[in-house]
């Protein structure tokens, strides 16, 4: 056999894996999922938030803690031997295509035995459908679009709500506070052109034609803009008595601004999280925003009733700088309900995996979040994870809806 | 139905939004008149003074108004040294020029938000406080935000200095003979590239006034020139490359026809009716509006 | 004289041609003929070594956008418009292919034909008024078009619009266009339309029209001799170019199974389709693939090895390689692969 740079590679390869094993049999191997966020391009924040989420939810799995979560008080995946759980990142850049693709090398590559992620739900659609031709799980962490359970999938999981539960979540508000007699007849959509604005949109004019409510303006705008002055004009004629923003970050911390600067205070806003659930929009317009109400899958004043929400928000916060919000509490959640699935399945092939997912029923009370429970219907889907209502008052998000979460009364309108 | 005084709102914004894309695009529309060259990382170049200004808001507590002349002189000495590093060795391509400046400027983009990611993070940014940023004019029914008002004037202003150099001053008359014929101009003393470096500086520097003016109302972050690159290559395009006067038309009519498009049609096809304007002038004036090239 | 962006390379200079029907000439046709036609079967050969289905991947995206940025090619590198709008015709093939199989039950191989004519009919439309557009007037106008579609396609229910269309699961097969987890018979596919491009172009060089519009390059005023004729054949190229590029994006949909404006329609695709050939060399037969079969795969690792960990450093590296290759070989990498005798100097 030739001494060739490449077989000299190979043999040592060999060797090293040879050793590695034998040293490795000693212990359980680690159990590897794949964790797919965007890391580069507009939305790079989320995927740099979406990894201290991870990280956080890592350390709970790996290492002992006295928390009342699933995993928390053992080290690593009992199980499996005490397997600890290894999280292998890949960046998609927000393309359906380079989504599949590093699904396909996490699988076929680093040997992962589940995936989770991807915040775009575009991305979700390429990778949940390879996740189902290799027969593994995919988990959504943080994808709201409704459409995705839709798509018959067995390996698709989504622990946290769709769009569709938010707006309901927003509407069964709306309702209560009639009841107590505050007039809210009128609503102003306000949402981008992607298709979380358009899931969104659709979601609130079904629910608004339902329970009647009238949509005096529904403005779509282009993403990104450099200016948003028609488009609040337009908002500000209208005059609705609750103004509803799908937006990210960029365009929520325009659309204020802009708001503050043509002088159109709306009654109240009740807003779709995504941007305003980020701590970057109310360092930059905090101020101008008190009372705003956003949808929210999580609340830290839980961490009132539950010592381990107030835990496991300051072993994120002290990786990442700030408190767990709408995005962050979803992905660390969704990652330790995967991990515990895997440890029930004591074993990481896909479809047993799978099985665990498909008996999952973990109480609310063992979760971070303000969920009845943890259980995935025949799509998949949680029908249990409740939504929350958040009001941002004197710089803090306090629950305002439901009564049975709720440590405040809504302050309504929004400037009063 | 809209109002009359929200239609007018409507346009006064738009005039103003319109008078701030011309100065992003008068520097591309410069260096494009100077030596022929599109710069694809304009937007980053306005990514990087919007950057320095919020770093000077943050750092040395300074006010975007105070921070424009320095910015402005680093953005000249960033832009005269892209034209050094890069841009000189593009222009030596005897073959491809066109494409080779064009796709070693659309590498530098990319290397600058990565750059940008990896030293700021890709969190978004903006300035809190600033003497403009809050204020809001109100004028009858009609709101003229400060930061948009001030913007603007200083656009016109910025066009009416960058006339005078141009027309009155020997530096504009040796852009004006380089520009005119690169080659010959060394006969009579003029340093090619000198000159060249001199224009892209001062192109830089006028997206950098653009940049410093753009943070104290906007937010910051790696990506944030891209849609403002994509409007300044349609601005200069449809003002005609090479002419600075062109740039300041072309700026106000796309402010004003993507804000009335918003209203008229759903807003989020505005931008198609500035594409359609542009078509639609092309069509009978090949050259844009007042282009000589 | 500045230089001018409808000044690509004159192809005698890298080629170092010899006068049009000598022997040399023949010689060196048929030698680029052999070449590719062993480089066809090397790399029909190469799926057998391979069982790794990124890598796989990997080939399979090389090759179209080799093909892609050959099909740019022949009307931006010959002919000298510089389309930075070509994600147009891309985004027809994808979006004309998904639509005849999910709502008319057609199959992909009619819509990949069905797309391309109809991509080559909008480039004749648009080619007629917008050929007289010199330099960057007609690419700013081919971004600007190529915009306003993915703009209207966002905003067509119908066609999905901002949703995007998913094309449902299929048993595999050659008729459906679907292979489970196979990568194989999708790199056959674009490998061969990556051959016919080349094809086509080889032809192209040795035909009326490469002799025109050379002769046009080098000698601006005989342009306006030459005219209409000219103009019909670059309406002809545009055509062609359209055709192959929305072929590629037929089979792209097909390929991923799920398309939207954002993934087929945007900008930076249209740029991505002219890198390669810049970086491989514009104007000639061999820098569009060679191109593509460094930029693609550069692109695909630094993003999987170093760009899950949000600072960006793939992008860096990306960024810059990309000038580097552009600023140190202006002319192109293709013309490492020849001598150049007596290559002009300006």
């Amino acid at each position: 056999m030739n001494v060739t740079r490449r077989n000299v590679l190979l043999g040592s390869a060999a060797v090293m894996a040879t050793m590695a094993t034998r040293v490795r049999a000693a212990q359980p191997k680690d159990v590897a999922i794949g964790v797919l966020y965007p890391f580069s391009g507009p939305s790079a924040q989320v995927g740099v938030d979406a990894k201290f989420a991870s990280e956080t939810a890592l350390d709970i799995i790996n290492n002992r803690h006295d928390l009342d979560l699933p995993l928390a008080k053992s080290a690593g995946l009992p199980g499996l031997g005490g397997a600890k759980v290894r999280l292998v990142y890949a960046d998609h850049q927000g393309d359906p295509q380079k989504g599949r693709a590093e699904a396909e090398r996490l699988i076929t590559q680093e040997k992962v035995c589940a995936l989770i992620g991807t915040y775009y739900s575009s991305v979700a659609v390429t990778v949940s459908q390879t996740a189902e031709r290799y027969g593994l799980p995919y988990m959504s962490a943080d994808n709201s679009s409704p459409s995705l359970q839709r798509q018959g999938l067995k390996f698709f999981f989504r622990a946290a709500a769709h769009d569709e539960m938010f707006s309901k979540g927003m509407f069964d508000f709306y309702d209560w506070m009639r009841k107590k007699g505050t007039k809210i007849d009128t609503l102003a959509l306000f949402h981008e052109d992607t298709i979380f604005g358009t899931d969104s949109s659709n979601a609130q004019l079904k629910f608004a034609s339902e329970r009647g409510y009238k949509v005096v303006a529904d403005i779509k705008y282009h993403a990104n803009s450099p200016s948003l002055t028609a488009e609040v004009t337009q908002l500000k004629a209208a005059n609705a008595d609750v103004l509803m923003p799908s937006s990210y970050t960029t365009d929520g911390i325009l659309l204020v601004k802009t708001m503050a600067e043509l002088g159109y205070k709306p009654k109240a806003i009740v807003a779709q999280a995504a941007g305003f659930s980020d701590k970057a929009l109310f360092d930059a317009v905090g101020p101008q925003i008190q009372g705003l109400i956003t949808r929210g899958s999580f609340s830290l004043d839980l961490a009132a009733k539950r010592p381990s929400v107030g835990a496991v928000n300051a072993l994120f916060k002290a990786r990442a700088g700030k408190d767990l919000n709408d995005n962050t509490s979803r992905e660390l959640m969704a990652l330790i309900i995967l991990a515990d699935a895997i440890d029930r399945a004591k074993s990481t092939d896909g479809e047993a995996i799978r099985k665990a997912l498909v008996a999952t029923d973990i109480p609310g009370t063992r979760t971070i979040m303000p969920w009845k429970r943890v259980k995935f219907d025949a799509q998949g889907q949680n029908e249990d994870a409740d939504p929350v209502l958040l009001q941002y008052v004197k710089d803090k998000l306090v629950t305002i809806f439901p009564p049975q979460a709720a440590i405040a009364a809504p302050i309504w309108p929004m400037g009063a | 139905m809209l109002t009359a005084s929200s239609i007018a709102q409507i346009m006064v914004s738009g005039l103003l939004t319109g008078l701030i894309y011309a100065l992003v695009a008068v520097g591309l529309s410069l260096i494009f008149g100077l030596m022929n060259v599109v710069n694809f990382a304009h937007g980053e170049f306005l990514m990087l003074a919007m950057y320095a200004t919020f770093g000077l808001a943050l750092g040395l507590a300074l006010d975007p108004l105070v921070a424009v002349p320095i910015v402005m002189a680093a953005l000249f000495v960033f832009g005269a040294a892209v034209y050094l590093g890069i841009v000189s060795y593009a222009m030596r391509a005897r073959v491809n020029s066109g494409m080779v400046q064009i796709f070693s400027t659309f590498g530098l983009a990319i290397l600058l938000r990565g750059l940008a990611q990896y030293f700021l993070t890709p969190n978004y940014r903006s300035i809190a406080h600033s003497w403009l940023g809050s204020r809001t004019f109100a004028l009858g029914p009609i709101y003229v935000p400060a930061p948009q008002l001030v913007g603007a004037l200083i656009s016109i202003a910025a066009f009416f200095a960058l006339w005078l150099l141009i027309t009155r001053t020997d530096f504009g008359k040796a852009i004006e003979a380089t520009r005119e014929d690169a080659d010959a101009v060394a006969l009579v003393g003029i340093s090619k590239n000198r000159v060249f470096a001199l224009g892209w500086g001062l192109g830089a520097m006028l997206v950098g006034l653009a940049g410093a003016i753009l943070a104290s109302f906007y937010y910051i972050y790696p990506n944030v020139g891209g849609p403002f690159a994509l409007i300044a290559y349609v601005t200069v395009a449809l003002g005609g490359f090479g002419s600075v006067f062109g740039a300041l038309a072309a700026g106000v009519i796309v402010g004003l026809v993507e804000a009335l498009t918003a209203v008229i049609l759903p807003s989020d096809l505005k931008e198609v009716g500035v594409y359609a304007v542009y078509l639609a002038v092309v069509l009978f004036r090949p050259r844009g509006l007042f282009g000589s090239i | 004289m500045a230089p001018r962006l409808s000044d690509p390379a004159p192809i005698d200079a890298i080629s170092g041609s010899a006068p049009v029907g000598g022997s040399a000439f023949r010689r060196r046709r048929r030698g680029e003929f052999v070449a590719a036609a062993a480089i066809l079967l090397a790399a029909a050969a190469l799926p057998l070594g391979i069982d790794s289905v990124y890598v796989e991947n990997i080939l399979v995206l090389t090759l179209m956008y080799a093909a892609l940025s050959q099909s740019w090619n022949i009307l931006c590198g010959y002919c000298g418009q510089i389309s930075l709008g070509h994600a147009l015709y891309f985004g027809i093939g994808a979006y004309a292919t998904t639509l005849l199989l999910v709502k008319f039950g057609i199959p992909p191989w009619f819509g990949f034909v069905a797309g391309g004519i109809l991509a080559a009919l909008v480039a004749l439309a648009l080619g007629y008024p917008c050929f007289r557009l010199k330099g960057h007037y007609y690419t700013i106008a081919t971004i600007v078009i190529a915009e306003i579609a993915s703009i209207l396609v966002l905003n067509w229910p119908w066609a999905g619009a901002a949703m995007g269309i998913q094309i449902p699961y299929a048993q595999p097969s050659w008729l459906a266009f679907q292979f489970g987890r196979s990568k194989i018979p999708y790199f056959y596919f674009v490998l061969a339309l990556a051959a016919v491009t080349w094809l086509a172009t080889w032809l192209i060089e040795d035909s009326k029209w490469g002799y025109w519009w050379r002769a046009v390059k080098d000698d601006p005023d005989a342009a306006e001799s030459l005219g209409v004729v000219v103009f019909r054949s670059k309406m002809a190229a545009a055509a062609l170019s359209a055709f192959f590029t929305a072929v590629a994006g037929g089979f792209y949909a097909e390929f991923v199974s799920y398309i939207d404006p954002d993934s087929v329609m945007n900008l930076q695709l249209s740029l991505l389709m002219a890198l390669p050939a810049v970086l491989g060399g514009i104007g000639t037969l061999w820098g569009p693939a060679l191109g593509a079969a460094i930029i693609v795969p550069l692109s695909e690792l630094t993003r999987s090895y170093i760009g899950g960990s949000g600072k960006g450093t793939d992008l860096i590296v990306y960024g810059a390689l990309v000038m580097v290759i552009v600023l140190l070989r202006p002319e192109g990498l293709a013309s490492l692969l020849r001598r150049r005798p007596g290559a002009a100097v300006p």
